[in-house]
């Protein structure tokens, strides 16, 4: 799996609602040392309801400027929430191979949690 | 102290030589020779503009030592930013072959030799420059040589045309024998000559070349804040020479040759040459600049090493996508296509493509994760979103503009 298996791919419950997009992956670094740092794990999902265009970066911390760029991100993508990873069930393959990206979905456990995006 | 002193004199000297490439020679002559200085007030516009931006690349290059590109596909995510990087990449190559033409053009008004025969030299002695001499050097020397066209200036002077006339014309104001859309379309022209997407790129991208710190800050603030006004005084006196010259006579600027009438009237073949001189500087400075901005953008979006900092064999790709940009420059020009025309679009087509680069250096300028305590203040912010509004309505009405006039008629 790439990060553009999950980018802008939609997101649903276990029941089967819609919740929104994928729109950041979140990756901490406390991994095995590697050559440089250490590995990368993926630790959530930043999940906007409203739209899949980019927050940013506005969802890390609570920076209002520049006005009114900022407020009106903030506005568009109001109720931006993280998953953490082992809280997604299953990344569901599309069903057919023709546009991957398109018919992917992600589907939460039942019982998620949603924290706040910032850091 | 000395030395001190001495690198920001140099700073500013190549900040005023570097302000000037081939779309600041051939819009403003245009200009001049069409409106008089009824749109000078634009080049005020873009100046504040090229600092208020340049500024802001300069302090996030230097405190976070990331470059405009990374940056715009961190904050933008791969597909918009891969949208962005192919947009931005058009507008660079097409100044690059603007540049490319202006100057063969220039080496042809010095030698009589056809332009088409200088673009090859002209492409070889601009790739043996990418390949082999050391960033500073390339920098310094362009943008001294470049000062020549101080000439223009002092044409104006030897001219010695009615001043109180020519300062009556710097009220905005549509002349009689022109419609109002054209002078709309010439003045989102100029500001798009005077800020163009390239020089950022080369901006933020040289200050990781240079290895900036927030101990440079200072300096390359002096830099634009000093060479960049400057270079717009010279920018506006290449329209006043226009204004005084070829206004008068109907006389309207569709070649380089033209260019240079007013400084021949004022001061014979020795100002000529002297500003030949000068064109050649500026538009080779520009045209290493623009190439190297197709190597910077492609690089940093791709993830792959850059800079000249590196040897050549360390930073292959990078190298290759200059050549390749290069050899499409060669093609273009070979189609016998007039490369004044394509300096007047390349000028236009940038106003278009600013608000995509600008944005995202906007945001980071005022993230504290990257830039700590130098997040932007108060005034900036005021006068960033002030000239994203200024951008975004020039980037809007430029393509209806080029339909309705006819690209100026």
């Amino acid at each position: 799996m790439i990060a553009s298996d999950l980018l802008d791919v939609p997101v649903h419950d276990a029941a089967g609602a819609h919740l929104g997009w994928v729109v950041d992956l979140r990756f901490v670094l406390d991994g095995t040392p590697d050559t440089h740092l250490a590995r990368a794990r993926l630790h959530g999902l930043v999940v906007s309801p409203r739209t899949r265009t980019s927050f940013m970066g506005f969802e890390r911390s609570s920076v209002r400027h520049p006005w009114p760029i900022a407020p009106l991100l903030r506005w568009r993508h109001r109720g931006t929430f993280l998953v953490h990873w082992p809280d997604v069930a299953r990344v569901q393959a599309p069903q057919d191979g023709t546009m991957p990206e398109r018919d992917a979905v992600v589907v939460l456990r039942s019982g998620y949690t949603c924290y706040e995006p910032a850091l | 102290m000395k030395s001190r002193l001495l690198t920001v004199a140099l700073g500013v000297l190549t900040a005023i030589g570097g302000f000037l490439d081939a779309g600041d020679l051939v819009t403003n002559a245009v200009v001049g020779s069409r409106f008089g200085l009824s749109l000078a007030w634009v080049v005020l516009v873009g100046v504040v503009g090229i600092c208020v931006f340049a500024h802001m690349s300069g302090k996030v290059a230097a405190v976070s030592g990331r470059a405009t590109f990374e940056i715009i596909r961190e904050r933008l995510g791969p597909t918009t930013a891969g949208l962005n990087l192919v947009a931005s990449l058009a507008v660079t190559v097409l100044t690059l072959i603007a540049e490319v033409g202006g100057i063969a053009l220039a080496l042809q008004l010095a030698s009589s030799v056809d332009h088409r025969l200088w673009v090859p030299v002209a492409v070889l002695a601009v790739w043996l420059v990418l390949w082999r001499v050391k960033f500073n050097l390339m920098e310094n020397v362009t943008g001294l040589m470049g000062l020549a066209l101080v000439g223009f200036a002092v044409a104006v002077f030897l001219l010695g045309p009615d001043w109180g006339e020519l300062g009556s014309q710097l009220v905005p104001n549509v002349p009689v024998q022109e419609s109002a859309a054209v002078y709309w379309y010439f003045a989102v022209a100029l500001f798009g000559a005077a800020m163009t997407p390239y020089e950022v790129f080369f901006f933020s991208s040289g200050g990781v070349e240079d290895s900036w710190t927030v101990k440079d800050l200072a300096t390359s603030r002096l830099n634009v804040l000093v060479g960049f006004p400057l270079g717009g005084l010279l920018s506006i006196s290449i329209a006043a020479c226009a204004a005084i010259v070829l206004l008068p006579a109907g006389i309207q600027v569709d070649s380089m040759s033209q260019l240079t009438l007013p400084a021949a009237e004022a001061g014979g073949t020795l100002l000529v040459a002297v500003v030949i001189v000068g064109m050649v500087a500026a538009t080779f400075g520009a045209a290493l600049e623009t190439a190297l901005s197709t190597g910077y953008t492609i690089s940093q979006y791709l993830g792959w090493s850059w800079g000249k900092f590196r040897r050549p064999a360390r930073a292959p790709r990078f190298h290759l996508a200059m050549i390749l940009a290069l050899v499409v420059a060669v093609g273009v020009l070979m189609t016998n296509v007039d490369p004044v025309a394509v300096t007047e679009y390349s000028v236009v087509f940038s106003a278009v493509a600013l608000p995509l680069t600008y944005l995202p250096i906007l945001v980071v300028a005022n993230d504290p994760e990257y830039m700590g305590e130098h997040v932007n203040g108060r005034f900036m912010n005021v006068l960033g979103t002030v000239y994203l509004v200024i951008l975004v309505v020039a980037a809007v009405s430029a393509i209806p503009l080029m339909i309705v006039t006819e690209a100026g008629g």
